[in-house]
């Protein structure tokens, strides 16, 4: 402990200009690195774009025409749990990508493109929330009945005024929205920049603002959370729930990017850049991931439950009984033991079509997980009309197809993977020995 | 190689399960003793088999690969950790553990599961907090644990077993110079019990993989 | 197949730098290039120098601060010896115990040390999945620090029942009245939870330590074979060494260390299945390390006690324990690295450096859960719930133990954030310090959690404060004497270090580089070479 502690500073290069330009050079002429695996021709997916474009104004149309056909509050529900749950991916993707630029990671370096591509899907995503709350704002509270309600005929509500109000939603909204698309958008700038520049210190300007990135995340995503789904139910409270939108969040966004990988080396890509090693350690996280959801929600449900306080466990009492108990068994089975039992073995995780192909499992059970917070929000009153499904089908449909719809504009719109990223050789190495 | 008798003709043929048996009860049941060599040494000790010396990981990497492209079966790699690739180089099949491990594990977490509802509901129903008797909530923490013990232990064990372990002592621990392995040497043994065990050949095979020295083991048992 | 590592060239570059560049740059391993990782190794270690330096520890006689430490961790834990009995002869009444704080130093103690035991096996489970190699520095020590962490922790339950004698009752029996344990009681899960844990957390510390321990009975093995015999000496109060020449403490190690190895021959048929069982074994320990101390919330958070009751406890609470392990780790390890020869080459200031980072995110985790509560405690609007925030524990004006509420924030929630800054997460004082602080501030941590919400119920006759008595005090820090004895006792004793993974992690153990010039000789290089290792550059490894 007595050495002396001169410190290196931030940007001195342990080996030269030259000698990292020269691996560069070497890397730009690896085979895997072909245009051939790493590019999206321009058109080359052009009908599966018009046809994602196509379902999205379908069932965008179709859920207006839904609300018109029921109630605004039926088809908004179902718009916001496409939504949401497709926020949460994105969500999901950002802290991922993170994650990675904190740890130096190597072995994801082939994979990260497409979570950046994931993340950069917020700022849409964030566009669809605002036309919900604008929504909420102008019908004087749809969901966030709070919105329409006096604070003084509810002695809770009025307590809670000081957060619950228009004017602080509005602002905690563009707040939310200001960091993760400054975070989502800046990150996967700078690294397609690397793509063209090869400047490495761009990797540690990433891992620099992931830093202050991933707090602002961890406080944002709670809120966010407190706001749009617990903000449901004023009088219900859990100091849970951001952790749990969380862990949802990752689960969804590693199916999503499960079934992106499944496609893109389907469709010839990739190559031996995202290989069975790769995929193995993508799906360990959606096996790990689906473990800790099932932690964080029976850790919420198993205390309230304990507990049995009133405003609490009204949450639950609603979500237990009738149909809506039917459909939580199914989500426990489809979003835990289902990718419990298929993800514990190693060899779906090493096969690209076996994974996504579990994958889409996977991602019903995220959308289920968000109508079981969601519709029983809206059914409190019993007002769910028969045979009404079909608008919640053609919202999620419509809000996923759009989202299809711009992540295979990103994917096209850069290399599928950091061209020139200092540990790109890493992953391509990566190996799982045990 | 030179002092080496081979007494195969008369004994147990090699690579059988008969002899296999024999050779696990003779190792590890007191009062037995192992089926007869089938090869001599000089000083008319049982051999164990031929040993190769090699300095670095990717040394005896390369002789593994050749010693399993050679066809041999009862031999061994030695290394003061494990070698990543080593599998691959000498043809190891995936451990069936993780199996054992899973078929335990969930037959614990079952077990504990029945067993709380079988206390809480019929042996002693007990009203606590209102709850039904039967509520598989509250009975997670302990299902989960007693999942988790046996599995631990099946691990280890399991391990242990498929290992030959514990086996206090072995012809190769009774060689001075192998017991440099835990330090920063990397041997690779051919053992006589490989039914194409031939002396002469192992020799050349392991002089031309690389080896710096070659040793013949005898079992001094 | 045949390429160069990319690890390996960093490291090798690396570890070539490090001599000149020392004086200027630590030690070389605090290196931000994005192009290439730190090495995990130092000064150009072979595998037989990792063997010397971490046998060493145990073979060479202790140095003298040793013989002063254990004495004086021994005599403090002697006070357990003399508190405990005292205990259950007199009753739970010698504690400062009363009708409305019945739980206090006891289960803020257990709940303290059993946390404290969580970053060993985070440390071998989770690093290990997450195939972060540089864990293989502290590994160990930190396993062994969960075991001795666990059985202080097993203390204070056992004892604070009053009637130790009953507490066979505590087992999945049923007693002579035919009455079974409470199955939905959380105190029961704590017992299955924690004895599973200390089960666990044995079988994975000793697994690992089985090549190790081989490898001390080896080097044994040859000192008796070529006739070194090594000095059994034992160092006097006085500083004076005495010898007993008339034992061969070689063949006791052999014997020892042979019988604790069961065998391990280092084989690499065993070696597969060894590392397929320590992969499963790090699978089920970390959801095992999650679920003891969730389930250690839920001795608090299935009541509706106020203070206690609240959802977030149980990843509040795996957050927490990984914290104060954390810094417990680096507590005990900055000394050592500065008293223990060669130790700062096997751990090097970027280990510290990340286990800062992993303190500054779990203080985070902490800080968020604990603004959380805040926040929630107002939101819900139960005035019952903000008024222990408030009145019991936040407002120096109306909670008598604002202190130590203020001091758990100061110490978990703002000292970790000094790692903000590079040059202070890079100085081991400062992280010292820092460690120094969260331990306390998570034992207050605990003692907030259990005291504060306690100490007044919705009666205000029923208000009571709770104030240690000198057999609490004795009893806690005789909970540390044993701590510290047994850990010292380990750091003499067994291997330190995770030899064998730490020769894995290091480059010479790459199979695929035949250029790899070890301390060896002779016609090592007669397999089929490679293309080389200038066609790769320099990155790779673990950070």
């Amino acid at each position: 402990m007595t050495q002396a502690h001169a410190h290196m500073g931030p940007h001195e290069p342990a080996i030269s200009d030259q000698e990292y330009q020269a691996r560069l050079d070497r890397l730009a002429r690896h085979p895997a690195l072909h245009e051939q695996f790493t590019r999206i021709r321009p058109g080359e997916f052009s009908g599966m774009q018009h046809l994602l474009l196509g379902v999205g104004a379908v069932g965008l149309a179709l859920t207006v025409v839904g609300g018109f056909v029921y109630d605004i509050r039926h088809a908004l529900a179902a718009y916001e749990i496409g939504v949401l749950a497709a926020t949460a991916m994105a969500l999901g993707a950002l802290f991922f990508v993170m994650v990675f630029h904190m740890t130096n990671a190597g072995w994801s370096t082939t994979l990260r493109r497409q979570y950046e591509n994931l993340a950069a899907m917020l700022p849409i995503c964030m566009a669809m929330v605002g036309v919900a709350l604008v929504i909420e704002i102008v019908s004087g509270g749809v969901l966030l009945r709070w919105i329409g309600m006096d604070p003084h005929s509810d002695h809770l509500l009025e307590h809670k005024s000081g957060y619950l109000n228009t004017t602080f939603l509005i602002i905690r909204f563009a707040v939310y929205a200001g960091i993760w698309t400054f975070l989502s958008l800046r990150l996967r700038g700078w690294s397609i920049e690397q793509d063209t520049s090869g400047d490495r210190w761009l990797s540690r300007r990433c891992r620099f603002n992931s830093g202050w990135g991933l707090l602002a995340f961890a406080l944002s995503t709670a809120f966010f959370a407190f706001d749009f789904l617990m903000g449901m139910d004023f009088r219900f409270y859990s100091t849970m729930w951001g952790v749990y939108y969380f862990a949802s969040s990752a689960f969804g966004s590693l199916a999503m990017l499960a079934v992106v990988f499944s496609f893109l080396k389907m469709r010839g890509k990739l190559g031996e850049l995202v290989e069975s090693e790769h995929l193995h350690d993508h799906g360990k996280l959606m096996f790990c991931f689906t473990v800790f959801w099932a932690y964080i929600a029976f850790g919420q449900y198993f205390l309230i439950w304990y507990g049995n306080i009133p405003e609490e466990t009204a949450y639950y009492v609603f979500r237990r009984s009738g149909g809506w108990a039917i459909l939580g068994q199914v989500l426990i089975a489809v979003h835990f033991f289902v990718p419990f039992f298929l993800l514990i073995s190693r060899v779906p995780k090493r096969n690209p079509k076996v994974l996504g192909a579990l994958a889409f499992i996977l991602i019903a059970a995220h959308v289920l997980d968000m109508v079981w917070i969601i519709k029983p929000a809206v059914d409190a009153g019993g007002e769910l009309a028969p045979m009404s499904w079909w608008v919640d089908v053609a919202a999620v449909l419509g809000v996923f197809s759009v989202l299809g719809f711009f992540l295979l504009r990103a994917a096209a719109s850069a290399a599928l993977v950091p061209m020139k990223d200092p540990r790109l050789e890493y992953a391509l190495e990566h190996v799982n020995y045990v | 190689m030179e002092g080496v008798t081979d007494m195969s003709d008369a004994q147990m043929k090699p690579g059988t399960w008969a002899r296999d048996i024999a050779m696990a009860i003779g190792t590890y049941v007191p009062g037995f003793a192992r089926p007869p060599a089938r090869f001599v040494s000089e000083r008319g000790k049982p051999v164990h088999g031929i040993v190769g010396e090699f300095a670095t990981p990717a040394a005896v990497y390369h002789a593994a690969e050749k010693v399993r492209d050679a066809g041999f079966r009862r031999w061994d790699v030695y290394s003061p950790f494990p070698i990543h690739g080593m599998e691959e180089a000498m043809g190891i099949r995936r451990t069936f553990l993780p199996f054992l491990v899973a078929a335990i594990g969930f037959s614990g977490a079952g077990l504990g599961l029945l067993f709380q509802y079988w206390v809480s509901a019929n042996a002693y129903p007990l009203v606590v907090q209102g709850k039904p008797y039967g509520a598989w909530e509250p009975f997670v923490p302990i299902m989960f644990e007693m999942g988790v013990l046996p599995s631990a232990f099946a691990a280890l064990f399991g391990m242990l077993m498929l290992n030959g372990l514990p086996r206090f002592h072995h012809p190769l621990l009774a060689n001075e110079r192998f017991l440099s392995v835990s330090d920063d040497t990397f041997f690779l043994c051919i053992e006589a019990e490989d039914a194409g065990f031939d002396a002469d050949r192992i020799k050349d095979l392991l002089e031309e993989a690389g080896a710096r020295s070659i040793e013949l083991v005898e079992d001094d048992a | 197949m045949m390429k160069k590592s990319p690890d390996q060239i960093s490291a090798e570059r690396l570890a070539g730098q490090v001599s000149a560049t020392a004086a200027m740059h630590g030690d070389g391993t605090l290196i931000e290039d994005p192009a290439i990782y730190a090495p995990l190794v130092l000064n150009d270690r072979t595998f037989k120098d990792v063997s010397d330096t971490v046998c060493g520890y145990t073979e060479q006689p202790a140095p003298l601060w040793w013989y002063a430490a254990i004495t004086v961790s021994s005599a403090t834990a002697l006070l357990a010896a003399v508190m405990i009995p005292y205990l259950i002869i007199t009753g739970v009444g010698v504690w400062g115990l009363n009708n409305q704080v019945d739980w206090a130093w006891d289960i803020t103690n257990f709940v303290f040390w059993i946390g404290i035991g969580h970053a060993g096996t985070l440390i071998s489970a989770i690093l290990c999945l997450l195939k972060q190699k540089w864990r293989t520095a502290v590994n160990r020590s930190a396993e062994a620090m969960t075991i001795f962490a666990v059985i202080c922790a097993g203390i204070f339950p056992g004892i604070h029942v009053g009637r130790v004698w009953f507490a066979w009752m505590l087992f999945p029996i049923p007693n002579s009245n035919a009455i079974w344990p409470n199955f939905r009681s959380p105190l029961l899960w704590d017992v299955f939870a924690v004895s599973t844990y200390a089960t666990v957390s044995l079988l994975f510390w000793y697994m690992g330590m089985i090549p190790d321990l081989a490898t001390l009975r080896d080097r044994a093995l040859r000192r008796l074979a070529t006739g070194r015999k090594m000095p059994c000496v034992f160092m006097l109060p006085t500083g004076h060494a005495v010898e007993l020449k008339f034992v061969n403490i070689d063949k006791i190690r052999a014997f020892v260390y042979g019988l604790l190895s069961i065998g391990w021959r280092f084989s690499s048929r065993h070696w597969h299945r060894y590392e397929a069982a320590y992969l499963i074994l790090a699978g089920i320990s970390t959801p095992l390390v999650l679920s003891v101390h969730s389930i250690v919330s839920f001795d608090f958070a299935t009541s509706v006690l106020p203070g206690w009751h609240t959802t977030i406890f149980p990843p509040y609470f795996v957050a927490g324990a990984i914290f104060g392990g954390f810094a417990m780790v680096l507590l005990l390890l900055i000394p050592l690295r500065a008293v223990l020869p060669n130790f700062s080459d096997l751990l090097t200031l970027r280990h510290l450096e990340n286990m800062a980072k992993i303190l500054l995110v779990t203080g985070m985790m902490v800080g968020f859960a604990y603004g959380m509560e805040f926040f929630i405690a107002w939101y819900g609007g139960n005035e019952y719930e903000w008024s222990v925030f408030i009145n019991n524990r936040a407002n120096p004006a109306k909670a008598p133990y604002w202190w130590a509420y203020w001091t758990m924030i100061t110490c978990n929630v703002i000292s970790p954030q000094l790692f903000w800054f590079r040059a202070l997460r890079q100085n081991p004082w400062v992280i010292w310090f820092v460690s120094l602080a969260v331990t306390v501030g998570m034992w207050f941590e605990r003692f907030v959690i259990i005291v504060t919400s306690l100490h007044r119920a919705w009666l205000p006759g029923e208000w009571h404060m709770f104030w240690p008595t000198w057999v609490d005090i004795g009893t806690f820090a005789g909970s540390c004497g044993i701590f510290l004895t047994l850990f010292l006792l380990f750091a003499k004793f067994l291997p330190m270090f995770a030899m064998a993974e730490l020769k894995a992690v290091m480059p010479a153990a790459d199979p695929h580089d035949d250029s790899v010039h070890h301390s060896g000789h002779g016609p090592a290089h007669a397999a089929t070479g490679g293309p080389g290792g200038d066609a790769h550059p320099g990155h790779g490894g673990g950070h």
